[in-house]
């Protein structure tokens, strides 16, 4: 029931309904319309994929750049993951939880040197890597990952 | 009788020149060509004054001009060896302490060309510029350099390079003066910053009043490989560094970068037991951990501190006992005996399988620079073999499109 409002709200903020898109709150722990809204912020094209727990809003850009917005069923966006030539802006798609993540990198000891990095906090978890021509990342909110869904699966 | 003499000393002169030209110098009348010399320094020590504390960082001095100037020059030491990236970026507060001021190059509209690079702990901000770099006897003139902006003379960054105090553009982000990158190509971003549809968050036009925007950037305006860049010697490089005198931590490593490969007699290819791993249209070879199924993109890095790859089954050590090592891997039982195996990607597809070594931090020298056995945590997406396994090893990188020998980069090879 809950399921079918969230794919009618999908479509009503496509239709661009100015309620929908006014309470959109884009990337982690933000619901669809935002996830949608991150589309275009991205100038990229966001395909819908419906899994067993969980649905992904894959937003797939020029250049070989992909994000993937993971919601639960409560319509919440549980993680983020991305791919590409250049790192996504990690602003929008960590939302509120941004700050946090910046105050981990900037306590970083010699921050520079990091191919790989990850970050553990209670509420949130990120993991970050590559280099120029090939960035990929994740960052999930472990309270909201749907049962027997593994990071690993969030790629 | 003269005649006969001067004939004879000149063919004496002629054979003498044609003696000192036997190591595959060419002789042209009375010139023989020789070769540049092709090789710096490299130095592994706790870094630059003001931003001491390093381990693990190959350091060399390069010398940067102005481009065009042979007075406004600087010696730049502490400068990071990077195999894992590509460009010269250099601190500009560093610079100016050298004398040197690099004016950014601009684009068609007018604009300053700058540059936001992620380096996944923070971003480097700051104008591309033309310098004339210098290492030994290779010159890369006109070369694109990144100036990182630590004192914010130029342009502001955008709002999404560096936010929230992820800025990295001083000597502390890095423990360096710079960053030398000579990785596996001749630009850092290469044909996806050329032509892209939306421009990438990369390269940006910046107006006098410093509203910045995206653009794309031709190949030749690019922040490039000096290596790449050279007259000769300039199909990739050696990194050679010898074995630890101390198998728990040397307070300095001396050894030495090699430019070139297979171009002159001291930087031949091995004749036997050499691997030649090839390396994607990203710049990554492919490496297994343990025995795990699971193919993760790698790096030969120098510009990597550990071994590093994810094993949630070590313990990791924790700050407070363990300092500077706090993050690292502690291993319950150590030393710990692991593996990788690591195959190349496409043409050179070489498989090898590595073993090597996590010790506990505890067992290491205090406040050394250089270490072994070193292995730490970052992210189960990749599996990076930092600088200890660069010592005791020849470690040779092959730039896109350049051959050496029967090989053609890119490749990373040892």
């Amino acid at each position: 029931m809950l399921y079918r409002w969230i794919k009618r709200a999908v479509l009503l903020s496509m239709i661009g309904s100015p309620l929908c898109a006014g309470s959109a709150h884009a990337g982690l722990g933000g619901d669809v319309a935002g996830a949608l809204a991150d589309g275009s912020e991205l100038h990229g094209i966001v395909n819908s994929i419906t899994l067993a727990t969980y649905d992904i809003q894959e937003i797939t850009a020029d250049a070989g750049m992909r994000v993937r917005e993971y919601v639960n069923r409560d319509g919440v966006v549980f993680a983020v993951s991305w791919t590409g030539p250049a790192l996504p802006d990690l602003r929008r798609l960590l939302g509120a939880h941004y700050g946090e993540y910046a105050a981990a990198l900037a306590a970083l000891n010699h921050p520079g040197l990091h191919r790989t990095l990850q970050v553990a906090l209670p509420g949130l978890i990120v993991e970050s890597g590559g280099h120029l021509r090939a960035y990929a990342g994740r960052a999930l909110l472990p309270a909201l990952v749907p049962a027997g869904v593994l990071a690993a699966d969030l790629l | 009788m003269r005649s006969i003499i001067r004939i004879a000393t000149m063919l004496a002169a002629i054979l003498l020149v044609a003696c000192k030209g036997g190591n595959g110098s060419l002789l042209t009348g009375n010139n023989p060509v020789v070769p540049p010399l092709n090789t710096v320094a490299l130095t592994v020590d706790t870094g630059p004054a003001g931003a001491a504390g390093a381990i693990n960082h190959p350091y060399v001095t390069v010398k940067v001009c102005a481009a065009g100037s042979q007075t406004q020059c600087a010696n730049i030491d502490h400068v990071l060896l990077d195999t894992g990236s590509v460009g010269l970026r250099l601190v500009r507060s560093v610079l100016a302490a050298g004398g040197v001021s690099l004016n950014a190059e601009t684009d068609a509209q007018g604009r300053a060309v700058e540059e936001c690079v992620s380096f996944v702990g923070g971003q480097t901000w700051g104008p591309v510029a033309l310098a004339d770099v210098t290492l030994a006897g290779e010159v890369a003139a006109k070369l694109p350099v990144q100036v990182m902006d630590d004192t914010g003379a130029g342009a502001p960054p955008p709002p999404t390079c560096g936010a929230n105090g992820t800025l990295i553009n001083g000597a502390s982000g890095f423990d360096a003066n710079g960053v030398l990158g000579v990785g596996v190509f001749a630009q850092d971003c290469g044909s996806t910053c050329v032509n892209a549809t939306a421009p990438l968050s990369i390269y940006y036009g910046c107006t006098t009043a410093g509203v910045c925007t995206a653009e794309n950037a031709a190949l030749a305006v690019q922040v490039a490989n000096p290596v790449a860049m050279f007259g000769a010697d300039n199909n990739g490089i050696i990194v050679n560094l010898p074995n630890l005198q101390n198998a728990n931590g040397d307070a300095a490593v001396q050894g030495e970068l090699i430019f070139g490969i297979a171009t002159q007699t001291d930087n031949a290819l091995p004749a036997t037991g050499f691997t030649v791993l090839g390396a994607d249209a990203n710049g990554d070879f492919t490496a297994t951990y343990n025995g795990s199924t699971t193919v993760l993109p790698a790096l030969i890095d120098s510009g990597t501190d550990s071994y590093a790859f994810d094993d949630p089954a070590i313990p990791v050590c924790p700050s407070a006992t363990y300092g500077v090592f706090g993050g690292f891997y502690c291993p319950t039982a150590a030393p710990q005996s692991v593996f990788a195996v690591n195959a190349g990607v496409g043409v050179n597809n070489a498989s090898s399988k590595v073993d090597f070594a996590i010790a506990d931090p505890h067992t290491f020298v205090a406040n050394a620079a250089a270490f072994i056995d070193l292995a730490g945590g970052g992210g189960s997406a990749r599996f990076t073999w930092g600088m200890p396994f660069f010592y005791g090893r020849k470690i040779y990188v092959g730039i896109d499109q350049r051959t050496a020998g029967s090989y053609t980069g890119p490749y990373y090879a040892y």
